[in-house]
């Protein structure tokens, strides 16, 4: 089924289908929330509060068939918040084995995602949403509130810095 | 096309965002550019490990949302009470300092309102002191019951309903979907057949039935049943529930609705 329907089913009352949409989304977004907190705890609790906004405020939702790109932008604002309000309490030191999450992929993928966590973190924010968030350039363009050229080459830029550093972390395995 | 424009582009090529003519014309440059080529290599490889990256996260912590939907009790029974015990009396507490002052500057209708509310809450407060748990083995596992205080229901009733509850969390901890069928009314093998996702849970995860009301019979004739339960997969931390309808057809007991409540 299509968000888009799951979406009008939320909206007709039907709680389950908003769960559908949300175990359909939860890792991606998720992903992109630790990418951008780099703690896998602030990631959990941005992800919280933008799913409950995202149940409370779903009538606000004018074309439903943008669930993703929406429900994208609650997170960047969640992770905000989290990260504004992180700065007035110590933040937990991240622990070297997932804790918060499981994670259920391939071993080099920890290593990638360390990587990533040392870029910039406007090179962290598109890298998750094109890639984790799978948002086209035009509707990352629309979440960040940046030109779609600027969001393009601010790609091209995360992706070579993330080569650089995957280069580094290789350089420093194979020594 | 010069070798800055292909760079710029490469993510956009690989991604397949471009329009025929324009992947024509980078495709033939990368054939005649050995660095462009290089380029690719590297920027097709990273791209292909990030593209699904995000599907190894999984959180432990699962939002659930409430549902809007409720199953309505008949009379007073315990469970939705025990629920929601916490907020009843931490507004109860709040009340009993901050609404006085606020009622005095409301209008008279909202000031009635929350003493109506105030009210509801004082008996809601009285049915969760009059709630009593105790453990019980049903179905081979040690389930906390939580008495419903309704008592008109046989003790073969009675555990036909929890029975079927439990039987069916365990098929949808084992992904039978057939068995699932088998167990509901027309009304659930329908919503099966369409969201068979929303029936099924962590495959193969260990069950912990942490706590089960007695059923108790609504006065439309549904048996209703929760129960509070975790896993040692998906809901290991914490707990969720699973809110039953139970209807009696001829002599057995069908699901004729389950829904899922943090």
């Amino acid at each position: 089924m299509e968000d888009q329907e799951l979406v009008a089913r939320a909206l007709a009352g039907d709680a389950r289908s908003f769960t559908t949409l949300v175990r359909r989304h939860e890792r991606s977004l998720y992903a992109t929330a630790y990418a951008i907190t780099r703690s896998q705890w602030d990631a959990a609790d941005a992800v919280q509060d933008a799913l409950a906004e995202a149940y409370v405020k779903l009538g606000s939702l004018r074309d439903p068939a943008r669930f993703g790109a929406w429900v994208s932008r609650i997170v960047i604002n969640t992770c905000n918040t989290v990260l504004r309000r992180r700065g007035r309490v110590l933040p937990m030191e991240e622990p070297p084995e997932p804790q918060a999450f499981v994670w259920d992929g391939p071993e080099d993928g920890i290593d990638l995602m360390r990587a990533i966590q040392t870029l910039s973190p406007d090179h962290r924010e598109v890298i998750a949403l094109r890639y984790f968030r799978d948002l086209k350039v035009a509707d990352i363009a629309e979440v960040l509130g940046t030109p779609a050229g600027t969001v393009k080459s601010r790609i091209n830029r995360a992706l070579a810095a993330l080569q650089a550093a995957l280069g580094r972390t290789e350089q420093e395995v194979s020594r | 096309m010069n070798c800055s424009d292909v760079r710029d582009a490469l993510e956009s090529y690989i991604a397949d965002d471009l329009t025929d003519a324009e992947s024509a014309r980078l495709a033939t440059h990368l054939t005649e550019c050995d660095e462009c080529a290089a380029e690719y290599e590297h920027t097709r490889e990273v791209v292909s490990r990030l593209t699904g990256l995000a599907d190894a996260f999984v959180p432990r912590e699962r939002y659930v949302p409430r549902p809007a939907y409720v199953p309505r009790p008949a009379g007073g029974w315990g469970w939705r009470i025990a629920a929601i015990a916490a907020s009843v009396i931490a507004i109860l507490a709040v009340g009993a300092m901050s609404v006085p002052a606020i009622a005095r500057q409301l209008p008279l209708p909202v000031a009635r309102e929350i003493d109506a509310l105030e009210s509801q809450n004082d008996s809601l407060r009285e049915r969760v002191d009059e709630l009593t748990v105790r453990l019980e083995t049903i179905g081979g596992a040690e389930v906390a019951i939580v008495d419903t205080a309704e008592g008109d229901l046989s003790a073969e009733e009675n555990s036909a309903v929890q029975l079927l509850a439990m039987a069916f969390i365990r098929a949808q901890y084992a992904g039978d979907l057939d068995a699932l069928a088998g167990m509901g009314t027309d009304r659930l093998r329908a919503d099966l057949a369409t969201h068979p996702d929303d029936y099924l849970r962590a495959q193969g995860a260990d069950v912990v039935f942490a706590q089960m009301t007695e059923a108790v019979l609504a006065e439309d004739g549904t048996y209703l049943v929760f129960v509070r339960l975790s896993d040692s997969v998906e809901w290991t931390d914490s707990q969720y529930q699973e809110n039953f309808e139970i209807k009696r057809v001829g002599d057995r007991y069908l699901v004729d609705f389950m829904g899922m409540d943090a």
